[in-house]
């Protein structure tokens, strides 16, 4: 086939209502074929059943670890944004004393509770 | 090596038999859809060692998500989904990697190895479709993939990328106005 005729062949299989069976069996015959090597098959078996049971098993734990951190973190990170907006909604600002629970004249009221002259 | 008994079983019994442990079995599954996959991996990443990588992923998420396999669909629908996302998910990764660490260009990301063809207009045909199938945007790349090289039908193809069928419509013209551009220049 000629070089103009493939690309017709390209763009036509492409139409709404192409013959998609017919154009990837003309690509075939043209040797526009896929494969993978002689022995991929055994190469697929060897990798799942020589490796063993065990190998898979971690995979999986650690797939499951990783859902499980997802999860934990996701949570924590939630928390810590309730958190900060709570404190910013009762104090007003996000100063060390408002992480603190202090409010700026907490000095006075320490030595008021202190001493006891309320 | 394969057993020859298998050659004439049903899907649903290779899986079955897969499920009770016959290395066999699951064997010929790989071998009756090896080249299924391989149009669709290659189809996507070009024609390299990576893309067999790829291919042998599929059969191995394959194998441990068997036990899922109702039966309902067409086994080698499923296979064809577990190719397409681990092979989208290998385009977002290489994406990620050369946005970081190369200037290469998109289309640069692949790479195909021309096999030796026994006439030269063979090696030309295959190398303009591997050049015009790399220049598209991934989501056109699939597309023509499953069309083009894998013969499916625009609704078949929906149901496989899980697209509706409208958006597989539109992305179908739009990838053949992107290679009528592609191959002008071929």
């Amino acid at each position: 086939m000629k070089k103009s005729e493939i690309k017709k062949l390209i763009i036509n299989s492409l139409n709404a209502d192409a013959d998609t069976i017919e154009a990837s069996g003309k690509l075939d015959e043209e040797g526009i074929s896929y494969n993978f090597s002689e022995n991929f098959s055994d190469k697929v078996l060897n990798k799942l059943f020589s490796a063993g049971l065990t190998v898979n098993r971690e995979v999986e734990f650690v797939k499951y670890m990783n859902f499980i951190f997802y999860r934990i973190a996701i949570t924590g990170v939630a928390a810590i944004i309730v958190l900060l907006i709570s404190i910013f909604l009762r104090e007003g600002s996000f100063s060390f004393n408002s992480f603190l629970g202090l409010s700026d004249n907490y000095d006075e009221s320490i030595v008021c509770l202190l001493t006891g002259n309320l | 090596m394969i057993n020859e008994s298998y050659k004439v079983t049903e899907d649903v019994e290779l899986v079955k038999e897969s499920l009770n442990g016959d290395k066999n079995a699951f064997g010929e599954i790989v071998n009756r859809y090896q080249k299924m996959v391989a149009r669709t991996v290659k189809g996507m990443l070009g024609d390299s060692v990576f893309a067999e990588d790829i291919g042998q992923e599929v059969f191995i998420n394959l194998y441990y998500s068997l036990s899922e396999f109702r039966g309902e669909a067409k086994l080698s629908t499923y296979i064809q989904k577990i190719a397409v996302n681990l092979t989208l998910n290998e385009i977002k990764r290489r994406k990620r990697f050369f946005s970081l660490f190369s200037q290469k260009a998109n289309n640069e990301m692949y790479e195909f190895e021309i096999a030796d063809y026994d006439t030269e207009e063979r090696k030309e045909a295959s190398e303009i479709v591997n050049k015009a199938l790399m220049g598209l945007d991934p989501k056109f790349r699939i597309i023509v993939t499953m069309r083009m090289l894998q013969g499916y039908t625009t609704k078949e193809t929906a149901e496989i990328l899980k697209l509706p069928l409208g958006t597989v419509l539109s992305r179908l013209s739009r990838a053949q106005e992107q290679l009528r551009n592609i191959l002008v220049k071929l």
